[in-house]
This record gives structure tokens, sequence and C-alpha cells, in this order.
């Protein structure tokens, strides 16, 4: 009884996909092994990113910074890789980079009481201004060897990207640990009433704190995963990746307030988000137009989400429910 | 000799201006249901809350089991073993009921061996003690429901079993049947008696008489916040509870004049709102104050909203000089010159950060605006400047945040706020309530004096002495209906009672 | 009984007072900043260079007004910039394919000012937040500017077009500074004296109870979107007249120096408080930075981090001092 209500959402998500591949395979050339194979490399980043972001997003927040933390965590790892360290030195340190920019974003939101989308703004911003300013050659990093590609490159028997790989391995990882941890519960509850929260024993500050760790964890590895496909860096590629991860969240099921949502469905989102982009090329749309579509979509899936269907569900609840005594 | 779990004496506890309680001792035995009684505003939810620790007492001793007990905030009580029921604010709508139970002290199982210090959710066993906590409270229920989907009374359901998760020993229920239907209720105290049967020892709020014969041992009275009488719920009498709650002598504060009452200037007929509010019809005349009492509950502002255009009713008609006319929403209302002043200040009457005159001139916007919607500032401040003086709101200027002014005085800009529409019926909700007692009876010399002038006036309120002195009239209500009606020379605060309980 | 009206301390006062004085320490900021570009790049002591500074704030300024509104009512708009990015390419599609001036400068009008209305209707009639609702136009603008003007660029407008923003009057100040100032007093006639004004800050402090009191709300969030787009088209003419091209990449950093323009001036982006006057002084900082920056060589990347910088050092400070406001208040009694 209980998994059928918890992943009916997710269900109906995961066949959706389902289709979605099956029919694009039968219409276009999607079905081959290329066009399947550069879905696995393509969606992978965006999956771990769109985790990252529901996460935070559970808590009532958000993070509009998210693509230029993925820029410099694809700087860091690129330049380190380039100077010969080793892959774990470069990936360890891609990661903290990450989690030091996220970090930084969830303390100054938490401290000054400042809403995260304005922090986010400011930052991404700053960002921004700092990577083209500050960094050589504006952060692009040329040139860069098989020690640093190998990961993104990589295939498991030939077939199977290893980024895909680890990307499905920490989808897996992220959903458990909401799930059977008290720090998940603490993200729902912490997005959906706050106060309550607090009754509960839960410091929202320290959660909020964590999460935005977490987080720039997860965009170490998108941003890692997204930069060793190619063999040279340009963080700008990386600006605004944060509005696919949003849509994928929000389609997944996430709502944009906060307090409900699954990892799972924020997976499903990012798939599905990346199909409906690829339809749109076949079906003769140039790339620019994602974002409309991310626009869109963002606008559909939260009305579903935000409207009250309260007043539906009272007419319905009126011809069922027993009448009050008086 | 039973045993007594929680005990409390001597309590003091005071807010500025306001005695909430005084010299307070009430004790409660293991296994028992202990009913607490008295009129709103009494003291009771102050107990409660010194209780739980959402507040500290000033002086006075808690005692726990025989130990001087000290509780720092509600999440402390749950640790020591007092729960209190809330209605719904401290459950998570979009989480399930069995999250909503557990969240903050969830049960946990160490991964495999080796990393023992990291734990996991262990669902299983939650799933097994909710389901013995729900066993225990005879109730069959999908753990897995969102708490959104439920109906007041599951939720209440979930707080109780939330309550007992805590493995708490005493139980502190607030009200608990103010929403439910007549066979939750039952539900409901099956459940209280199984509980009881279970050593939880139980503090129950209510005025509900019925009820409190029905399930509780005994029975604690409390007026003005001291403590009145105690006795077996099985040696009392409902007359004799009537009177401890009411016994206090009758001065007359209250500068109630003697106006002629005109013709009729507002009529609702029928009044009707879905679970709420049942086929209410009154009138009301002009210069005359109507006033409606009832219990918290009883359905009186609920019914007041309906008349404002504030809520839309599922039936009924309301007159105005006698034609029947269309109200749906506020606007509405205030074109016709009825005005409601709510009690929640927050809500519906002022905003707090801005200025009495930019409070009391707000809904005159319209009117003071000329060119390009350029205010009038000088008409604006002759507005304000005369009802500051009117109603006397202390304060040295009218450019004065309203936040910075005592209750007392930002009712008074709440009541100025709707008299600057030039009202002729005005719906008054508690005029009084968290008011000082000097700036309460200037707050009844401004009614009559609008009674006087002309204006037509509902009153609703939970002070006895106050709706006794100032009405005309008064309706009690109960259970969304009205009750019945007592005209000035009849009202006795025991008649009124009698009809509210 | 009288209500008594002696004079008190400034800590009771209702806030203009305290506002006030920041604002006049905003004042002060210009005035050094000038100072101090002037000190490292004498050439900015000229005239001519210091009226300059005031060319670019033509676009952002217009915007920043009515962003002030937005803002003051605690929603935010995301979109502008790209509001201006659709306008103006519509206005360089209409002219290429019309050849008339008149009827792209209509279009254009009309495109910015429907877009506004697709926010203000979102927000107003659904329960969409501005910022999620904004989040998800700005992409849906960029978009379609995208559509129309696929990889293109328009360029080419009639000389007497440019005039519009290149005209010195009295052969020094360019006219945009004019349209400015203009803009300004109204808007700010409006916004503190004005009912529009004070129902403004009251959505922002409490929406509820000014609909309790007859202000139409949902009414004022729907003019006030709609003015936005507006007056994002109207700064996308004068835009296109300094720059004589159209581009697809004209919105991208608009937003920022228009919110910190907002934010800087003294405006809480959590709404309720807010000074026009504050965000007229904020833009004329943002364009003295702008010509600054260019004139000390620092590119636009570190004039886009600078703003980043500077908007969130002022939103920490702000949101401290409204800790510290929470912390103390006085009860008259």
């Amino acid at each position: 009884m209980a998994k059928k209500r918890v992943t009916s959402r997710e269900f109906m998500l995961g066949a959706l996909v389902l289709a979605f591949i099956v029919f694009l395979s039968l219409t276009t050339g999607f079905g081959s092994t290329s066009g399947i194979f550069s879905m696995m490399l393509d969606v992978s980043p965006t999956i771990v990113g769109a985790i990252a972001m529901s996460l935070i997003i559970f808590t009532g927040n958000i993070d509009i910074s998210a693509g230029t933390i993925m820029g410099f965590v694809g700087f860091v790892a690129a330049v380190l890789a380039k100077a010969g360290y080793p892959f774990y030195v470069f990936v360890s340190a891609g990661v903290l980079t990450g989690m030091l920019l996220a970090g930084l974003n969830g303390w100054i939101s938490v401290t000054f009481k400042v809403p995260s989308i304005v922090v986010t703004l400011a930052m991404n911003m700053v960002h921004i201004g700092f990577y083209v300013t500050f960094l050589p050659n504006a952060g692009w990093v040329l040139n860069l060897s098989d020690s640093f590609t190998f990961l993104g490159q990589g295939r498991f028997f030939g077939i199977v990207p290893f980024i895909f790989v680890i990307a499905i391995a920490v989808a897996a990882l992220c959903i458990w640990i909401v799930k059977y941890t008290k720090f998940g519960k603490a993200l729902y509850a912490v997005g959906g009433n706050r106060q309550a929260a607090i009754y509960a024993g839960i410091s929202p500050d320290r959660t909020v704190l964590t999460v935005y760790l977490v987080e720039g964890l997860l965009l170490g590895i998108a941003g890692i995963l997204k930069a060793t496909t190619a063999n040279r860096l340009m963080p700008s590629v990386f600006q605004g990746r944060e509005m696919i991860f949003i849509a994928a969240a929000v389609v997944g099921g996430v709502n944009i307030m906060g307090g409900s949502g699954k990892v799972l469905g924020a997976v499903f989102g990012a798939v599905l988000v990346y199909l409906l982009s690829i339809t749109m090329i076949y079906l003769g749309f140039q790339d620019y137009f994602q974002f409309a579509l991310q626009g869109i979509i963002i606008l559909i899936a939260v009305f579903i989400t935000v409207t009250d269907f309260a007043p539906l569900r009272k007419r319905l609840k009126k011809a069922f429910a027993p009448k009050k005594a008086t | 000799m039973p045993e007594v779990v929680l005990q409390m004496e001597g309590i003091n506890k005071t807010f500025p201006g306001v005695r909430a309680l005084s010299n307070m001792s009430i004790d409660l035995r293991r296994g028992e249901v202990h009913a607490v009684c008295g009129e709103n505003g009494a003291g009771k939810s102050t107990l409660m809350k010194l209780i739980t620790g959402v507040y500290q007492p000033d002086s006075g001793e808690i005692r726990l089991n025989g130990q001087p007990l000290k509780v720092h905030n509600p999440n402390d009580a749950y640790a020591k073993g007092i729960a209190i029921i809330f209605q719904e604010t401290s459950l998570f709508p979009d989480l399930t009921i069995l999250e909503n139970i557990f969240m903050g002290h969830e049960l946990r199982r160490p991964l495999a061996g080796i990393v023992r210090f990291l734990s996991f959710l262990d669902y299983p066993a939650m799933r097994k003690k909710a389901g013995e906590i729900f066993g225990r409270l005879g109730m069959e229920i999908d753990l897995d429901a969102r708490v959104s989907q439920l109906s007041v009374a599951s939720r209440q359901m979930v707080e109780i079993a939330k309550a007992l998760s805590f493995d708490s020993s005493i139980l502190i229920l607030d009200e608990p049947t103010a929403a439910l239907t007549s066979r939750e209720v039952d539900t409901l105290f099956e459940t209280i008696k199984k509980l009881r049967t279970h050593g939880v020892s139980m503090l129950y709020i209510s005025h509900r008489l019925d009820e409190i014969f029905q399930i509780a041992d005994r029975v604690t009275v409390i007026r003005d916040g001291e403590h009145v009488q105690t006795g077996d719920v099985s040696r009392v009498t409902r007359d004799q509870l009537v009177a401890w709650m009411v016994g206090r002598t009758l001065d007359n504060l209250y500068p109630k004049e003697d106006i002629e009452i005109g013709e009729v200037v507002f009529e609702a007929r029928n009044m009707r709102q879905e679970g709420v509010i049942n086929g209410v019809s009154l009138t009301l005349r002009r210069g005359e104050i109507l006033g409606i009492s009832g219990l918290a509950g009883a359905g009186r502002t609920e019914l007041a909203l309906l008349l404002c255009g504030l809520a839309r009713p599922d039936s009924g008609e309301i007159l105005v000089d006698g034609t029947r006319v269309a109200i749906r929403n506020y606007q509405d209302a205030m074109e016709r010159g009825i005005c409601y002043i709510s009690e929640d200040r927050q809500k519906y009457g002022l905003v707090v950060p801005m200025t009495i005159s930019e409070n009391i001139t707000m809904p005159l916007l319209a009117r003071l605006s000329g060119f390009l919607g350029i205010i009038n500032s000088s008409k604006e401040r002759e507005i304000s400047a005369t009802y500051i003086d009117n109603l006397a709101i202390k304060t040295p200027g009218a450019d004065f945040v309203v936040n910075n002014l005592s209750g007392g005085n930002q009712q008074k800009v709440s009541v100025a706020k709707a008299l600057a529409t030039e009202p002729r019926i005005l719906i008054l909700d508690e005029p009084t309530r968290g008011v000082d007692v000097g700036a309460k009876s200037e707050i009844h010399r401004i009614i009559s004096s609008l009674a006087r002038a002309g204006k037509s006036i509902i009153m609703i309120s939970s002070d006895l002495p106050e709706i006794m002195g100032m009405s005309d009239r008064v309706m009690v209500m109960k259970n969304g209906a009205r009750q019945g009606e007592l005209p000035r020379s009849a009202l006795s605060q025991e008649k009124i009672l009698h009809m509210a309980l | 009984m009288n209500g008594t009206t002696t004079t008190d301390s400034t800590q009771s006062r209702s806030v203009p007072r305290i506002k006030f004085t920041y604002q006049a320490a905003l004042g002060l900021l210009l005035i050094a900043l000038i100072v101090l570009f002037g000190i490292l790049q004498p050439v900015f002591f000229h005239l001519n260079v210091l009226f300059d500074t005031t060319s670019i704030v033509g676009e952002i300024g217009i915007m920043a007004l009515a962003m002030t509104f937005i803002i003051t009512t605690g929603g935010i708009d995301l979109s502008v910039g790209y509001i201006l990015q659709l306008s103006a390419i519509v206005f360089g599609a209409v002219l290429k394919s019309s050849g008339s001036l008149a009827l792209a400068i209509v279009f254009s009008l009309a495109a910015g000012t429907a877009c506004g209305f697709i926010n203000g209707i979102i927000i107003s009639k659904t329960k969409i937040p501005p910022l999620v609702t904004t989040l998800a136009t700005m992409n849906l603008f960029r978009g379609v500017s995208f559509i129309i003007a696929g990889t293109s660029s328009y360029a080419g407008f009639p000389a007497g077009f440019k005039l519009i923003s290149t005209y010195l009057v009295f052969n020094a100040i360019p006219v945009q500074f004019f349209y400015f100032i203009f803009l300004f007093v109204f808007f700010n006639l409006v916004y503190s004296r004005g009912s529009l004004g004070r129902s403004l800050k009251g959505i922002g402090f409490n929406e509820g109870v000014l609909i309790f009191s007859g202000i139409r709300t949902k009414r004022i969030l729907l003019l006030i979107y709609t003015l936005c787009g507006l007056m994002c088209a109207i700064a996308a003419l004068i835009y296109l007249g300094r720059l004589s091209a159209a581009k697809t990449s004209m919105g991208n950093d608009l937003n920022l120096q228009v919110i910190t323009a907002v934010v800087l001036g003294g405006t809480s982006i959590m709404g309720g408080v807010g000074s026009m006057v504050g965000t007229f002084i904020g833009v004329l900082i943002i364009g003295v930075l702008r010509k600054g920056f260019t004139l000390v060589n620092f590119s636009g990347n570190i004039f886009n981090f600078t703003l980043g910088l500077m908007l969130i050092v002022a939103l920490i400070v702000f949101a401290v001092i409204e800790e510290r406001k929470k912390t103390s208040g006085r009860i008259l009694k």
C-alpha cells in the first residue's frame, strides 16, 4: 500500500520517460546506439544537478548560481589535471570548490537572513565577473589530456558511459539518503512548516547550511561529469544550467515552495526535459528554443503544484462526507 | 492514595497590563481525565503554555512526579513526557502520517556492524511502533496517507499518536472537540478512555459542560486567572459549575445610555454556511447595540464574516433598510455602510509598520486623492487629527508608527479606521480583547457614543460583563445556530451561559 | 479628552526620517565616487565626461523606476532585461520588414507591454510567486526574442532615430538624462505622495489588510508589472538609439544593474519600505561606476563583478539593520 502511493507519481513519470524514448526511437533516428549514447552522456550531469537543486528546493530555497559554480568546479579540476595532478586530486579539488561556493551562498542567506533568491542572483553575477576577470583566459583551459577526459569519454563494455553509471549511482545514493536519514526528513520539515520543524527539535539554519554544502558537493560531481566529456573547458558553457535543473525538478514533481517532492522525480524530470528538447530539435526547431521551452515548462509545472485544487476537492468531499450533526 | 503526576502551586504570571494567572494551583493524578473549565480569557491557555514551556512562570512551582520541573520549550516538554495536542499547526501537510509522528525523533538502526555511528532510519520499527500506538487507540489507519488529505479529526488523532510516540505520560487537550462532528467526538472519547486505562493522565480544557460530564473524572474551574474550585465530576452539578464560572459582582463600568432605538436598518435571514452556520437570522435597529454571545467555536466570527462579505454564505439573504442587497465582497459591504472590526488586528485591521495616519485613511485613499492619485495631505491630517482626538488615541502625533502603540491604542486606531468610512452598521468582533482596563472603558464610551449618533452595532464578545453592560439585546449562539435571545431587562450571566453551553 | 501632539524623539517616528538620512549618505557616496574616479583619471572631471555618465542611465534608470514599484510590493521582476531585449528585437524585425519607423516603435512598445502584462496576469491571478514567475518568463521572453531574430541581429536604423538617444541638450547633457529626470519626477510624486505609492508599501507589508480596506491589490499588481513591461520597452528604444543595433544578448546584464540600483537606493527586498530618490541616486552611482571603470580600463565583466558584490553587501547591510530594528521598539502607553 505504501509503495504504491509514494511511487505513483514517479511511476507515471518513469512510464512517460519510457514511452517517450520508445516513441522517439520509432519515429526518428534517436533509437540508434548513437542517439541513446548521447542521451546518456548529456543527461548524466543534468541528473546530478537536478538532484542537487531539488534538495535545495525541498527546504524552500533556491540557487540560481548553480551553473556558474559548476563552471568553477570544471576550471579548478581542469587546471589541476593539466598541471599533472592525478585523478583523485583534481576530482576532490573540484568537489571541494563546489562545496565552498555553494556553502558560501547558504552561509550568507542563513546568517544575514537574506532570501536565497537574491543572494544567489547576486553571487551568480559575482561568479561570472570573477572568472572572466581574474581567471587566466577567462577560465578557458585547452588541450586537456586523457588523464582528464578518460572519465568523461570512457565507457563500460564499450557502450555505457562511465559518467552515466556514476550519475545513476549518485542518484541511487541520494534517494537513499533522503529517505533513510534524519537529515532527509529535516529538509522536508524546514520547507514544509518551519515553525513545526523547530518544535520538532530541528534547527532550520543548520539544515539549510548543510543542504547547501551537499548541493555544492553534488554540483562538484556534476561539474566534473560534464567537464571531463570534452578536452577543453569553457566555464561559460555552464552558465544558465540552473534553469534546466529547476525545470527538471519542477517537472519531476518537486514543489517549488518547498516541503515535498521526490529525488527520483527529479531524475525522471531531468530525462524528460532532455527528451523534450531533442524532440524539438527533431521537429526542426533551433536550439535556442530551449529558453522558451524551459520557461513554459517551469510555469506549467509550478502552476499545477501551486494551484489549490481545494475548491474542487471540497465539492467532491461534500458529495461523500457525512453530514455534520447540529 | 491516588498518585499525583503533575502539580502546579502558587503560579503567577503577568503580561504587560494583564494579570493572566494569580496564585494558581492545580494537580493532576495518574490516569485521570482532569477537566479545566472557565470562560474565554479566564487563563486556561496561559496555564497550558506554562506547562509546555512556551512561557515561564513569574513565580510558583511546577512539580513532575514530585520533582521540580523546568520546561524551556515545547520540545523540551515532549522530552519530559508532556505533550499538548495542537489543532493543526505542528503537522507537515505534505508528509505522511508516519513521517509526521516520528519527525525529529525517528527510530534508527546502525549500519552494518563496523560503521557503528552511522545509522539510518528504521522504517519497520517505526511502522511497528505506530501500529502499536494506533492499536492502543483502537484505530486502523493508513500510515502512508498525507496529512493534507486528512480531516481535522484525523489530524488530531495523528497529533495524539505523535504525543504517544514520545511515550508521553501527560497529555493536554485544548478544546479538542471544537472542530469535530458528534461522531468524531465519540471516537475521540473512546480514545481518551483507552488512554486512561493505559495510565496516561490528561488535562482536558473545555467549556462544553456536556462533554466534561461525559469524560472527566475531576473538574477545576478557573476564573479571571484564579483557581475557584476543584471537584469530582460525579459530585458536581451543572448549575454549580456555571455558578463557579460566573460568580463575580457586576461593576457598572459601562456607560450605557438610554437611546431611542429606531427602525430596522439591517436584517439577515437564514444565513447558512455548510458545516459552520445553520440558518441564523437577526435584525438590527438604528441606535441599537446587539450583543452576540456564545462560546469559542459557536460560529460568531464566522457569522460576522458572512454578514460583511468576507465570506460567502451558501444561502441566506441580507437586507439593508428593508432592501435585499448582494454582498459579494467586503467592498460591497463598505459601500452599503457596513464595516467589520476584527480582534485579529494583524490579519484584518492594521498595517503595523505604517503610521496611525496612514492606517486610518487607508480605506479613504480613493476619496482623498486628486490628480495622479496624489493624496491631499492637509485633508488627511485633518481626518486623522479628528479621530485621534475623538477616540483619545495616546500618541505624540499622527505620524507615529502603529507598532509602537499599546494594544489598547492600536485597537482604537483600528476603530478609527473603520469609522473613517462613515459606516452605519458596525460589526465589532471582540473589541476589547487584549486591551488594558483603562482603554477598555474608553472604547466602551466610544461605542456608546456611536450608538447615540444613530449607528447600529453588532458586538461579539466573550466578556460577559461587557456584553451585558453594553447590549440592548443579546443573541446567544451555539454550534453555529441561534440558541436564543435575551432582552436587556432579562439579562443575567447565568442565563447567557446556560444557553451557550 | 484630547490626544496629545507633542514632538518626540526620532526613535518612534515613522520610517521616513531614518530613510532620509540614508539617501543623504548615498548621495555622499556618489560624490565620493566621482571624486575617486576623478583622481584616478582627471579627465573624469570634465563636464562632458561627467554628463556622459548619464548616457547609460537612460535605460537602467527608467527600468529601475518601475522596478522600485515592484520590489516595494515584496515582489521582483527578473525578466526586465529580456523584456527589453525582446522589445528591441521586435523593433528591429518590424523595421526591417516594413521600413516604417513609426510601426516599429508601436510594435516594440506593444511587445514590451504585453510581456509585462503576462507577468502581471500570472502574478495577480495565480498563486505562483513573482520570483518563480519571472524566472520562467525570463526564459520565455529570451527564447521568443531568439525565435524572432534567429541568429541575426538588426542594424542600420535611420539616422533620425538615433537622435532620441544621442541628442545633447545645451550641447552637453545627453537627452536621456532628461527622460530619466522627467519620469523620475512623476514616479517619485506618485510613490511618495500618491495613493498608489502608499498602496504599494501596504502590499509589501501586509496585502491582506489592504484587501480588507477595500483596496484592489490584484489590480494594482497587474498594473505595476504591465507598467514595468512598458518601461522596459521605452528603455529598449533608448538603448537602440544609442547602440544602433538590436542583438540577442542585450538583456543579459541589465537585470543586475536594475536590481542593484533599486536595492542600493534603500528599497527593501522584503517590501514595504523604499525610496524612489534612493533609486535615482543608485542609478547615478551605477552610471558613474560604469563610466569610471571604462576610463580606468576595467572591462564590463569587472563591472558586473563589482555590481554583484555591491548587491550582496547592500543586502547584508539592510538585513542586519532590519534585524536590529525588530529587537528595539518601545511601546507608547
